[in-house]
């Protein structure tokens, strides 16, 4: 008697949602079973992987990092850099250095990265704010004005800022609108409602419901994602129906684990590839979860979680 | 797992008789759903029928012991496929691979890597506390028996992954008392591996060239009587090993099909092929989606630290917050001189706070109340952490005789308390924190 | 558990303006109802075209393609007497959004309806009566099994007979609602899906009454396992009520603008 499984598949799926132009441009989302599920029914769109890069350019990446952007003066020759490295598939532009409680840079600054980026990479672009939602405004709708046609990825509207950012980012300017919740799932989905509402397409919404690092209070991510495809999928919510992008990198390369230095924690080893794994286990897990896309920062993260992915779809 | 009323009905024999007392077999069966009457009260039920009654009462997913003494576990036991659903019971487990091919010096070296990992967080031992030992027919029983010999004395259980039985059979008589898994049945030995395993009383682990292959398997060891098994996700590809540990698990949880009701064996060394990221990966897939023990090339700090806390978390139980212990925790090298704050024992707060404070760089004794390990605004709605809790707190904890600054942070969201706490703790100087513990850093700068 | 499916009623032969659409074939009147209900949040349509005795093939096949053409193949409800009728709505129907619902067998003259259902791979409603009113549970859960009996020996799965207690009217009978209730958790315990009329308790209530009836007792069902009911989608306090159900039993996540979904 041979093993017989029941299908897993849904009758509903998840958005289909293209980011990008051109040749380098990516699909996310579009299943109808869980993540990985591919015994239920294939995946035509296998979750994706960004790399980041800051407005802080080569001097804000961690020491580990450093050495495979050597020989880049701008953040326009690391974006270019990454373009290259194994895995990539698309480009995300933290502006972190916008917060008017940490750098405060005019918005102009960093709008001028943004826009020379833009012109000298051919991937799919994220912006990612700098988490104050006043500044975050600003910048996602200067951004979106200067990406214009180029399907870039605004990461993104929370609750405080999602009439301006939808307002520009989604109607005017067409591009995607990230909605941010932080492991809420009832604000997850009432972001969607109120960006839909607002007149933004649910085609063009991505969701960042957020992640820890492993080990930093993880269960919420793991239930917050589970839910999630559990209302999209089985309940056939389409207000949850959207693909989740989750910026790992921006956890996992300030806790302690990936920071302390060997002399610091000596029977810890290496510190790189405590950052790596930090980094790699936790897009593991979120992937497992849930996500389409994950934005890490290591490129031999990017390539490790590239090959974990090709492997399982 | 509970009948429904509904499957209880399919079996009956739907004769209407009335002979139990009930009006029809509709209701005779929803009172056996509900516990109310025994399926005996019906002189009609076959056997057959109450023999399909029983095993889909049985539990979905066997619980599984392995190890002896002090270094049991228990492996399975799951009944939801989602920890939201319930809970998780029983954690993953990690195993070590060595092998009877290698020498003394790269075992000694791997064994000694592998104990190198060996701490505690919040409560919870984490180290390896498995070791898979392969058999290398190659190098012969004789030193794989040697092998097992050599580790079966390092205090962690032992997988003897060998598809020979005499060999098995040797190895087994030198540490069986451990209650080692013998991980070597397949399609072709399961007879006499089971009869091995069961007279040595221990768990038996089932290999199968594909899913169904693994499956015939298992039925067959059932039917043999032997229910003590794990079985081993098949390795020809990453693919085909998550396929096999997500549909057994689903298959068992779901659809009642008790033959996939056991503990999983993934050997991620396997499928990683040497690449040790690769590896951190999957050992991290497994952990979420359904490995009961998963098996690695190696575990040092660099997987291990991601990993387990990654494990810690998946595991817990909704319905009961992680604690971590009250006390003092000096951070950045702290020492009586530098400045207080106060938060609750709730995990997620004493991580997220830690983490930020440790970000600072900033020397500061962070003071963790007894607050019954719930979030701060929850506490302090339960009357966990008030004023007088608080300052009850630091006499018990004698803070006043262990530090001798008298600068107390207390957080933005319990700004209510600063003037009951002064009152309560004269001498003491309160500083309210911002609410959200991201800004801790600036606040900490602002304020040297 | 999935989200409550609300049956909109409000397409009947017994509502003037709609039999007058439906003998002459006139859409307008029937789209704009269907919008109304569709918006309010109906999940099915019950289409009711009476006993259609004469031309009730063509009527119900007329019916069907418009309202599936118009509203992306909305999952409708066939409800008359004429079983040739439904056979012949089904032979036009579209499943992409749910299968179609065939209204109604009960357990005396109607029991083949189970077997047009069964044939059709169709849900459906069971009525939990034979001749008259049933005196009390005992003899509904026989009518129950004698239903669920004849919708497996014809293939059907259970979760596809929906089982109807038939609601009461309250005035008159307002001795029996327990009943009802009780029974409808008899269906819950069994695992079966359950729906009905849930508005006839109400009726001969004034205007302004029957809303607050009807929400009151789709709660306390819901509350009971009911998993449909059959009811008008444009009462906003019943439809609210059944939203803010739906929270409670988990079928729907929560959000803020849960009223507006």
């Amino acid at each position: 008697m041979p093993f017989t499984a029941k299908s897993g598949k849904f009758s509903a799926s998840i958005n289909t949602l293209t980011m990008g132009t051109g040749e380098k441009a990516i699909v996310l989302g579009g299943e109808n079973v869980l993540p990985f599920y591919t015994f239920d029914a294939p995946i035509e769109n296998a979750p994706k992987v960004g790399i980041e890069i800051t407005d802080g350019g080569l001097e804000a990446e961690p020491e580990c990092v450093k050495k495979y952007y050597e020989g880049c003066e701008t953040i326009v020759d690391m974006a270019k850099k990454a373009a290259t490295f194994e895995g990539v598939d698309f480009l995300s532009i933290h502006l972190e250095g916008g917060d008017p409680n940490g750098e405060n840079k005019p918005t102009e600054e960093l709008i001028k990265i943004v826009k020379e980026v833009a012109e000298a990479v051919d991937l799919p672009i994220v912006i990612s704010g700098c988490k104050n939602v006043e500044k975050d405004s600003e910048i996602f709708a200067k951004a979106s004005e200067v990406l214009s046609g180029k399907n870039a990825v605004m990461l993104a509207a929370k609750e405080e800022n999602y009439k301006n950012v939808g307002a520009s980012a989604g109607l005017a300017y067409k591009q995607i609108v990230g909605a941010e919740s932080a492991d809420d799932i009832n604000l997850a989905k009432q972001l969607n409602v109120l960006l839909t509402q607002l007149g933004v397409d649910a085609k063009s919404i991505v969701m960042n419901v957020g992640t820890a690092a492993a080990g930093y209070g993880y269960e919420y991510v793991v239930s917050t994602m589970d839910r999630i495809k559990a209302a999209a999928l089985q309940q056939g919510d389409a207000t949850l129906q959207m693909p989740i992008i989750t910026p790992v990198a921006s956890e996992t390369w300030g806790i302690k684990e990936s920071i302390a230095t060997e002399e610091d924690m000596p029977e810890w080893g290496d510190q790189e590839a405590r950052g790596i794994d930090m980094e790699v286990e936790t897009a593991a897990a979120d992937l497992a979860s849930g996500s389409n896309a994950v934005i890490l920062k290591h490129p031999v993260s990017v390539a490790t979680i590239s090959k974990m992915i090709k492997a399982l779809v | 797992m509970a009948l429904k009323g509904l499957d209880i009905f399919k079996l009956s024999p739907k004769k209407n008789c009335k002979e139990c007392g009930s009006p029809t077999c509709m209701a005779f069966s929803m009172k056996v759903a509900q516990g109310a009457v025994s399926i005996d009260a019906c002189p009609y039920f076959s056997e057959d029928a109450k023999a399909a009654m029983s095993e889909a009462t049985a539990p979905p997913m066997k619980t599984i012991k392995v190890g002896a003494g002090e270094n049991e576990m228990v492996l399975g036991g799951e009944t939801v496929l989602f920890r939201h659903e319930k809970t998780f019971v029983n954690k993953t487990r990690y195993a070590v691979d060595i092998c009877s091919c290698m020498d003394d010096a790269t075992i000694e070296a791997k064994v000694a890597e592998l104990k190198h990992v060996d701490y505690e967080r919040i409560g919870e031992r984490m180290y390896v506390e498995m070791i898979d030992v392969e058999y290398d027919p190659a190098s012969g029983a004789d030193r794989y028996v040697e092998v097992v010999k050599k580790v079966a004395g390092e205090g962690r259980v032992l997988i003897l992954d060998c598809q020979d039985v005499e060999v098995a059979k040797a190895a087994l008589d030198v540490c069986k008392d451990a209650k080692p898994v013998l991980n070597g049945a397949n399609a072709q030995n399961y007879e006499a591996m089971s009869k091995l395993a069961t007279e040595a009383g221990v768990v038996l682990g089932v290999y199968g060239a594909d899913e169904n292959e693994l499956f015939d398997t298992l039925a067959a060891l059932e039917k043999l009587g032997n229910k003590n098994l794990v079985f081993n996700a098949c390795t020809s590809s990453v693919k085909a090993a998550f396929a096999t540990a997500v549909q057994f698990r689903k298959a068992a949880i779901k659809d009642s099909n008790r033959t996939c009701g056991y503990p999983s064996i993934v050997n991620v060394s396997k499928l990683a092929k040497g690449d040790s990221h690769l590896q951190a990966a999957l050992l991290s897939l497994f952990t979420v989606k359904y490995g009961s023990i998963v098996i690695a090339e190696k575990i040092s700090y660099a997987e291990a630290l991601p990993l387990y806390g990654l494990r810690q978390n998946v595991f817990t139980d909704p319905q009961k917050p992680m604690k971590v212990e009250p006390g003092i925790y000096r951070i950045n090298g702290a020492d009586e001189n530098s400045i207080c704050l106060t938060t609750v024992d709730f995990a997620l707060t004493y991580f997220v706070v830690s983490g930020e404070l440790e970000r600072s760089g900033v020397p500061c004794n962070l003071i963790i109340n007894d607050a019954g390990g719930l979030s701060v605004l929850t506490s302090w709605a339960a009357g966990k952490f008030s004023s007088s809790s608080i300052a009850k707190f630091f006499q018990e904890q004698d803070i006043e005789g262990k530090i001798k600054c008298r600068k107390l942070c207390i957080p933005g969201k319990v700004a209510v308390l600063k003037g009951e706490l002064e009152a309560k703790m004269p001498g003491w100087e309160i500083i309210v924190a911002p609410r959200e513990a991201v800004q801790l850093v600036k606040f900490l700068k602002d304020m040297q | 558990m999935g989200k409550f499916v609300v049956i909109g009623e409000r397409l009947s032969t017994t509502a003037p303006i709609i039999n007058k659409a439906f003998t002459e074939r006139d859409p307008e009147p029937v789209l704009k109802r269907a919008e109304q209900q569709l918006k309010a949040g109906a999940t099915y349509l019950d289409v009711n075209i009476g006993p259609a005795e004469s031309d009730g093939e063509d009527l119900m096949k007329w019916a069907v393609t418009l309202l599936q053409s118009h509203f992306d193949n909305v999952p409708l409800a066939l409800d008359t007497a004429n079983k040739k009728a439904i056979e012949a709505g089904i032979s036009v129907y579209n499943r992409a959004k749910g299968k179609p619902i065939v209204n109604s067998a009960d357990a005396a003259g109607r029991i083949e309806y189970l077997d047009l259902a069964a044939a059709n791979d169709a849900i459906c409603i069971a009525l939990c009566n034979g001749e008259g009113i049933a005196k009390d549970n005992d003899e509904r859960m026989m009518y129950c099994q004698t239903l669920l009996e004849r919708g497996m020996e014809h293939g059907m799965e259970a979760e596809d007979i929906w089982f109807d207690p038939l609601f009461l009217v309250v005035k008159g009978m307002q001795d029996k609602q327990m009943q009802i209730l009780e029974c409808i958790k008899m269906f819950s315990d069994m695992g079966l899906n359950s729906t009905g009329g849930l508005s006839n308790n109400s009726n001969g209530m004034p205007k302004a009454i029957r809303p607050i009836m009807d929400s009151a007792l789709v709660a306390m069902a819901m509350m009971q396992g009911l998993t449909s009911a059959i009811v008008n989608p444009n009462d906003l306090r019943l439809m609210e009520t059944i939203k803010s159900c739906d929270v409670f039993k988990g079928n729907t996540l929560y959000a803020d603008s849960y009223l507006e979904i």
